[in-house]
């Protein structure tokens, strides 16, 4: 499968948010009911209230929820129509998703978590997840159970399991959002320097603490 | 992408997988199939045997008579067949082939020497027509220009008579049935003015053949050169019946007051017993496997309800619901396969206990090939339906957004 380099919106909008008639609201975003491309490439940081759908939006282009009204389409394929095999195969080559609540295994280790996903893709090899959680510097804890962690830890863990894979575009969903200034950037360095190498669109929200990296501002 | 198990996947799902469950599945599916082997293996073992207790007429062969009454055969009409009640019989629906039984007209003497005593005796012949023998015995011909030798056929009951009965009171040695297919018996056929002398050799023993039965062609041939007396209608029939336990064919000797010789409607009556009792079995059998079944089905649903958010998870990783359903198969089907493996140790050890028990009586012929078969061919069945219902359920709950 080729790689995909837009992805596009017509439309969208929540179906909860077209029920609310929360006119208003809708007309002041960038995305909602717009016309909004995301670029392969680019990176864009969608900054939003709670409560006014990041987390949808993410559900929506992750292919895990289509409560939607509008159009969402990958080049020029209608997501709507995708398959859950097919759904599969853009999950491990192509996009990669860092859900707000991580979605980690409490009762498996770090390294079980992450592997859980490298070896769907054998993209990484052990010696760079390891190398990743060294410089998010929690590669101490490999071989601890994440349901131990702080939250903190744990959304750094979530992290290295989203870089474990060939992607078009990367996902995160308040990645940083437990973290501090300094941890923020070890992360935005991180990620960075991968999507930059797999040349991958980033596409990262936020509702106060921004991941400190250089994006194109969009409200939500 | 080929399957491989992944010990994370599986140390992640089996976490919530029931044991009490999973062994109540087993053991239940263990039962049900137990208890239809057996029955199966069962049957067949007593039908193997029902087959060979005579080598010459199976067991689709009965022999009818009419009912002796009273001073009836000085009195009134002997117990014999009219042309018509034999085509009568012949019409039913029941009746497949009838043929007649031949007596002799003429006088028969046998005499045979044993252990240096002489023993004679005034005889008669019957016989049946030839195609009313499965197995024909060796020798079962007759040539009037050349042969003296008459190939003989006399009941098995005979034989434990003289064994059990007259052997013992008389201090004569038992003989076996091979021994007594050695001895020539001087046979003299005719009366005193013409006459004829043979050997007669017994090449068989029949349960079913209540007679002393040789071959049609000399009978034929020494009723048409030496019968002294006109020949009688048949008072024996043997009919071919299309089943020995047919409810129609008993009501009908009933009413027409005939006689069955022999045992061969009981056995056909067992025989139709046990198929029943079989049937039965085997549907019990069948209830308790659909019921473990279910308890599988059931097992299996709260499984995923309890994983369900493991399994989206897993989803989300970008897993299918096929690759996460496989460990669920790998489980079900392994549990199955040992269920099957078990059960039929467990029939062909019970089995040996019954054949035991049968060889006292018979010899049972025959393995548990079909049993084998058919118990592995349940299981792949079961098998299928059980990993359908998985990967349905999977994706079930899986789709729900």
């Amino acid at each position: 499968m080729e790689r995909i380099n837009n992805i596009s919106l017509k439309g969208l909008l929540p179906r909860v948010f077209a029920q609310n008639q929360d006119a208003g609201r809708n007309r002041a975003s960038d995305v909602w009911l717009g016309n909004v491309t995301f670029e392969r490439g680019q990176r864009y940081m969608i900054t939003a209230e709670s409560g006014s759908g990041k987390s949808s939006l993410c559900s929506y282009l992750y292919g895990h929820r289509n409560d939607y009204e509008g159009v969402v389409s990958f080049d020029d394929s209608d997501i709507s129509a995708f398959d859950s095999n097919h759904w599969s195969k853009l999950r491990r080559e192509h996009i990669s998703l860092l859900p707000q609540e991580m979605r980690l295994f409490p009762e498996l280790t770090v390294m079980e978590n992450i592997e859980l996903k490298n070896s769907l893709t054998n993209y990484k090899s052990t010696q760079e997840i390891e190398t990743m959680l060294a410089r998010l510097e929690i590669e101490d804890k490999k071989s601890e159970l994440v349901g131990l962690l702080s939250i903190g830890q744990q959304q750094r863990v979530a992290i290295v399991r989203a870089l474990c894979q060939p992607m078009d575009y990367l996902l995160l969903d308040e990645p940083v959002s437990h973290l501090d200034e300094r941890a923020n950037r070890l992360v935005a360095s991180l990620v960075e320097e991968e999507i930059t190498k797999q040349q991958s669109a980033l596409i990262v929200t936020s509702v106060g603490n921004p991941l400190l990296i250089k994006a194109q501002a969009m409200k939500l | 992408m080929a399957f491989r198990v992944n010990k994370i996947v599986w140390q992640l799902l089996r976490r919530n997988i029931s044991q009490s469950q999973m062994i109540g599945y087993a053991v239940a599916n263990l039962v049900g199939l137990i208890i239809v082997l057996t029955a199966i293996q069962f049957y067949q073992d007593v039908k193997s045997m029902q087959g060979n207790d005579d080598a010459f007429i199976s067991a689709r062969y009965i022999v009818i008579s009419k009912r002796v009454q009273g001073l009836g055969s000085l009195l009134g009409p002997r117990a014999e067949f009219s042309q018509e009640e034999v085509s009568e019989i012949a019409a039913q629906p029941w009746a497949e082939e009838v043929g007649t039984f031949t007596a002799s007209a003429f006088s028969v003497y046998a005499s045979v020497e044993l252990a240096s005593k002489y023993m004679s005796t005034a005889l008669f012949f019957e016989s049946i027509p030839d195609e009313f023998f499965d197995v024909k015995p060796s020798d079962w011909t007759f040539d009037p220009a050349g042969s003296t030798m008459i190939p003989i056929i006399i009941p098995k009951d005979y034989l434990a008579l003289y064994n059990f009965g007259f052997a013992a009171s008389k201090g004569l040695p038992q003989i076996s049935e091979e021994m007594v297919q050695m001895i020539p018996i001087n046979i003299r056929i005719g009366d005193n003015f013409r006459h004829q002398a043979f050997t007669g050799r017994i090449v068989g023993f029949s349960s079913r053949l209540n007679t002393i039965a040789v071959p049609e062609l000399f009978m034929q041939w020494a009723n048409a050169q030496y019968a002294t007396t006109p020949i009688a209608m048949p008072s024996r029939l043997i009919v071919k019946a299309h089943d020995p336990g047919d409810k129609a064919m008993i009501d009908y000797i009933e009413n027409h007051e005939y006689e069955i010789a022999g045992n061969a409607l009981n056995s056909g009556k067992i025989m139709a017993m046990l198929s029943l009792v079989t049937v039965i079995v085997v549907v019990v059998g069948i209830v308790i496997s659909l019921l473990a079944f279910f308890i599988l089905l059931l097992s299996i649903h709260l499984l995923l309800q309890k994983n369900r958010e493991k399994l989206r998870n897993l989803m989300l990783l970008g897993y299918t619901s096929a690759e996460v359903a496989r460990y669920y198969h790998l489980l079900v089907a392994s549990i199955n396969a040992t269920v099957l493996i078990v059960a039929l140790i467990v029939v062909s050890v019970v089995r040996l206990w019954w054949l035991n028990i049968l060889q006292t009586i018979g010899e049972p012929q025959g393995g548990m090939s079909l049993t084998i078969m058919l118990s592995i061919l349940a299981m792949i069945l079961i098998t299928t339906f059980n990993l359908n219902s998985i990967s349905r359920h999977t994706r079930d709950t899986l789709s729900k957004k």
